[in-house]
């Protein structure tokens, strides 16, 4: 009887402990994408201007170029939204970004966004749920380093009342 | 319940409740070290997949940041005592460059990116050095890992002030070093062919420095300090 309830016990706790190493083996170093987003609902007045707020955040220890880099070589932060019915855009309105300069020269600066920033998108909607699909396309460094250019699925949820 | 005897059949069926319920356990338990394993295993080849060499942690706060790549260890550079990996691509002028062509000579490749701003701060200090250490064949060649038209990529270079060989990538030379998916990354490669060391980032200066003096040797470098002008190695 001892001896069932020892195998017991340890059979129950073996689950857990296989699903703890997977989580231990994750590469933290190295994220998969630079920039979060989550699609927040948000509600608007209908058929009037109205702004839906699009949140994102750059992952700590990265910074993407704003969408008004200082050089025209740079990549900027670029949000493109598929047209959907109901729905009048206008452009997107994008925040200023911050100045950054590598340690090794501190003459040449950057604009870019760190941290969470907002993307303010204007709209006239019909009543209704809306949903705009799109992509957000940047490019990533770190305080050293610099990753190819990235896009980022976005989708846009909100209803107007 | 002491002291009262419970009939054979219900002692036989008790006896094979238990069995079965060891046999259960000790095959759940079985299971759960075989799944263990076979996640270890493959979260191992991940992560090894997957690796990469990121500064010092202590830097990795943007803007607080040393910005030195540093050198990466052994372990860390798969290509580290190996071959340099054979590459024949197109310069700015259309002309065909191989690495063979510098068979002989202490080489850096340094990739690089239009969109890479530090890429784009180490460049004017590889042709310093260029200039400093070509008595000793020194040369850089540097490939623009970049979707960016000819025009732009040369107009970056000429912004650097650049003349060493800048290269166009054709899409396999970076898998052939390993997948290169951060810039700036440089292979120095010395006389024999092989790689001696692999910077990711960019580093200081000094350290850009001190790895191509490490690459020429202590006598060729001391004598690029003199000024002197040895024979460069055995040519192409």
């Amino acid at each position: 009887m001892k001896l069932f309830a020892v195998s017991a016990v340890l059979a129950a706790l073996a689950v857990p402990m296989v699903r703890a190493q997977d989580v231990g083996f994750e590469n933290p170093s190295k994220p998969k994408t630079y920039i979060v987003y989550a699609a927040e609902p948000q509600t608007i007045a209908a058929g009037k201007k109205a702004v839906v707020e699009l949140h994102f955040k750059v992952q700590d220890g990265f910074h993407v170029n704003s969408h008004t880099p200082k050089s025209e070589l740079l990549i900027p932060t670029n949000l493109k939204l598929d047209a959907a019915d109901g729905v009048k855009v206008a452009p997107l309105e994008y925040p200023a970004g911050t100045a950054y300069s590598f340690s090794f020269d501190t003459n040449e600066k950057l604009e870019v966004y760190q941290g969470a920033f907002t993307v303010k998108l204007p709209v006239v909607a019909t009543a209704g749920e809306h949903r705009l699909s799109g992509t957000l396309r940047y490019q990533a460094c770190d305080h050293a380093a610099c990753y190819p250019p990235k896009t980022l699925p976005v989708e846009v949820l909100f209803t107007a009342k | 319940m002491r002291g009262v005897r419970l009939p054979e059949d219900a002692r036989v069926k008790k006896s094979a409740f238990f069995v079965l319920m060891m046999v259960f356990g000790i095959s759940l338990m079985i299971w759960a070290g075989v799944y263990s394993l076979r996640a270890r295993k493959l979260a191992a080849q991940q992560a090894q997949a997957n690796h990469v060499v990121l500064t010092p942690d202590g830097a990795a706060v943007p803007g607080a940041g040393t910005g030195s790549a540093g050198e990466t260890t052994a372990q860390d550079i798969p290509l580290k005592g190996k071959a340099a990996p054979a590459f024949t691509l197109v310069d700015l002028e259309g002309k065909k460059v191989s690495l063979a062509d510098y068979k002989g000579r202490p080489v850096v490749v340094n990739f690089w990116a239009t969109w890479c701003a530090p890429c784009k701060l180490e460049m004017p200090w590889f042709e310093e050095f260029r200039q400093k250490y070509q008595a000793q064949g020194f040369e850089i060649l540097g490939i623009a890992e970049d979707d960016a038209g000819k025009d732009e990529i040369a107009k970056t270079a000429k912004k650097a002030a650049v003349t060493y060989p800048i290269l166009l990538t054709d899409g396999k030379v970076a898998p052939a070093y390993g997948g290169v998916d951060m810039l700036p990354t440089s292979f120095y490669i010395d006389r024999n062919g092989l790689v001696t060391t692999e910077t990711i980032g960019l580093a200081s200066k000094d350290e850009v420095e001190a790895n191509i003096k490490k690459l020429l040797g202590p006598g060729d470098a001391a004598t690029a300090s003199l000024g002197a002008a040895p024979a460069v190695g055995a040519g192409r």
